[in-house]
């Protein structure tokens, strides 16, 4: 039960994560590399402003817009030039994109592992035998109330229903007066902001350095996305604490018990290709 | 009164130019059906009445007042010109009521007039009610043209531009189609129509022939059903 516990917690990152890499995908049809990228830009703004002496609030604040920030540039120097070219195209000009903001991460801050104060202190609080950090539940939390909130948007307003329509047809979109181009960038700076919310809640956990969210997220969020059918905000949730929960099982039957070496990964591969042979749309795959 | 008035217009793809200097007008309540052979530039046209095809050269007026070059779909949807376009183009992951909710963007921010048009696409076209939890995907190829005359009905149009609505239907669903067009006409909207389909002319109180990006010939709907040789050379038909 423990290890069922620590993984739904550990999985609501990447849950997060995932639903940053579905928004893009149903938005624009991109597989984006560089969605972990932007939890980095705003761990290491965060980082950087909390030693300037900016209080903790402020500097979360600025750390997520500075992520949104770069969202809007990729969005308007990398993807829009793009947009006509193959999808292949457009995802290796993703992966290029996250090397580019490595690099500058590292020439900024030097390639040296940095830690974050969590957002709220304390001891780890006991949960049916598994023991959950503040920050844990913090994440949980936003997880949820993020989850909550997508839902109204895409089901309830009229901007959530454009996005979907952008997916679907421009020209269609363009022919009953919405922008495509204002859709594009609303994608984009709203997967931005998931991300940075990812890496801002994901840096206190442990240590943080250049390219940690794509080390050691993005992988676990992109098996969660197509998990939950890769159009699914829902199934992002959902296959996001799938991961978590897999990979905490994975840990402890195989490296605690037997010392596999990568055991967390070689469960998750495993589940991947379970689920992709038994249910190629994944668990909740189908459009909105 | 002319409602549209196009002068000229010149536009085309990246260097090929197809419109070589359209011009027409279509006055306030009428219908307008405009013929042409496959390439013969109407799809152009319409694109760049509507603001999706950047014009080159050319006036557009709408209304007595001229339009900019650089005023796109959006400018042109508030200012009442509402595009239909060939191939249905709904939204094919999403619901009929969904679908009808988009067409409504240009008056999103005035709930009762959304309500108003609502219930009247559904007084016009009764199939959508019924459907309305349906994904559109799902609709056959006549109930998908339904819906797209609808959606364009949504956003509360003065002057409907419908290109190539009889496209791959039967002749019985076409007849359909056009009788839809002459209610939403008959309603107050002016209705400005692309057709391969003569049917459509018995609907025309204008009617345009298009050859090769010009306007060849004009009149109303009789006059060019009656022109023997036109018929045979454009609409196909017998002489």
């Amino acid at each position: 039960m423990r290890f069922l516990i620590a993984g739904l917690f550990e999985g609501a990152v990447f849950g997060l994560l995932a639903v940053g890499l579905v928004l893009v995908y149903k938005g624009a049809r991109v597989f984006n590399f560089a969605q972990g990228e932007f939890g980095t830009v705003a761990a290491f703004t965060v980082w950087a402003l909390l030693g300037a002496g900016w209080p903790y609030p402020a500097a979360i604040v600025v750390g997520l817009l500075a992520a949104v920030v770069t969202g809007l540039i990729m969005e308007r120097l990398v993807v829009r030039p793009l947009l006509d070219a193959s999808r292949i195209t457009l995802l290796v000009a993703t992966v290029g994109f996250a090397l580019f903001i490595i690099a500058i991460t590292v020439l900024a801050a030097q390639p040296e592992p940095r830690s974050l104060q969590p957002l709220i202190g304390g001891e780890d609080r006991d949960i049916l035998g598994a023991a959950v950090s503040p920050q844990r539940m913090v994440i949980a939390l936003v997880l949820i109330g993020l989850a909550v909130a997508l839902a109204w948007f895409f089901n309830r307003t009229n901007r959530g229903l454009a996005v979907l329509a952008t997916s679907q047809d421009a020209l269609a979109t363009r022919a009953v007066g919405i922008s495509v181009p204002g859709m594009s960038r609303f994608i984009w700076g709203f997967a931005a902001l998931l991300g940075g919310i990812a890496g801002v809640l994901q840096a206190p956990i442990d240590i943080f350095y250049p390219g940690f969210m794509t080390r050691t997220s993005l992988v676990p969020a992109f098996t969660a996305a197509v998990l939950g059918g890769f159009t699914s905000l829902p199934g992002a949730f959902l296959g996001g604490e799938l991961v978590g929960v897999v990979h905490s099982l994975g840990l402890h039957v195989l490296k605690d018990n037997w010392n596999v070496p990568g055991a967390g990964e070689l469960t998750l591969f495993v589940l991947l290709l379970a689920v992709l042979l038994a249910r190629p749309q994944g668990l909740l795959g189908k459009e909105a | 009164m002319a409602l549209l008035e196009v002068r000229d217009l010149r536009t085309g793809y990246g260097h090929v130019p197809v419109l070589h200097g359209v011009s027409f007008s279509v006055d306030e309540g009428e219908t307008a059906v405009m013929l042409g052979l496959n390439g013969a530039g109407k799809t152009t046209c319409m694109l760049a009445v509507a603001g999706l095809l950047r014009r080159w050269g050319g006036e557009v007026l709408f209304d007595g007042r001229p339009v900019g070059k650089h005023q796109d779909s959006r400018a042109m949807t508030r200012l009442g010109v509402v595009l239909v376009p060939e191939g249905r183009h709904v939204f094919p992951g999403l619901s009929v009521q969904n679908n009808l909710r988009l067409g409504a963007w240009p008056v999103r921010r005035h709930p009762r007039k959304v309500k108003a048009n609502t219930d009247r696409v559904f007084d016009v076209f009764p199939l959508l009610a019924e459907r309305r939890h349906q994904l559109a995907g799902t609709l056959s190829g006549g109930e998908q043209q339904m819906l797209a005359l609808g959606r364009g009905l949504m956003g509360s149009p003065r002057l409907l531009l419908i290109d190539e609505a009889s496209l791959g239907l039967s002749p019985v669903l076409a007849q359909q189609v056009f009788q839809a067009a002459r209610r939403i006409n008959s309603e107050g909207v002016t209705v400005l129509m692309v057709e391969q389909n003569a049917g459509a002319l018995s609907l025309a109180d204008r009617a345009l022939l298009m050859q090769k990006g010009r306007i060849a010939m004009e009149g109303s709907g009789a006059d060019l059903m009656s022109e023997s040789a036109l018929r045979q050379a454009y609409l196909g038909a017998p002489a």
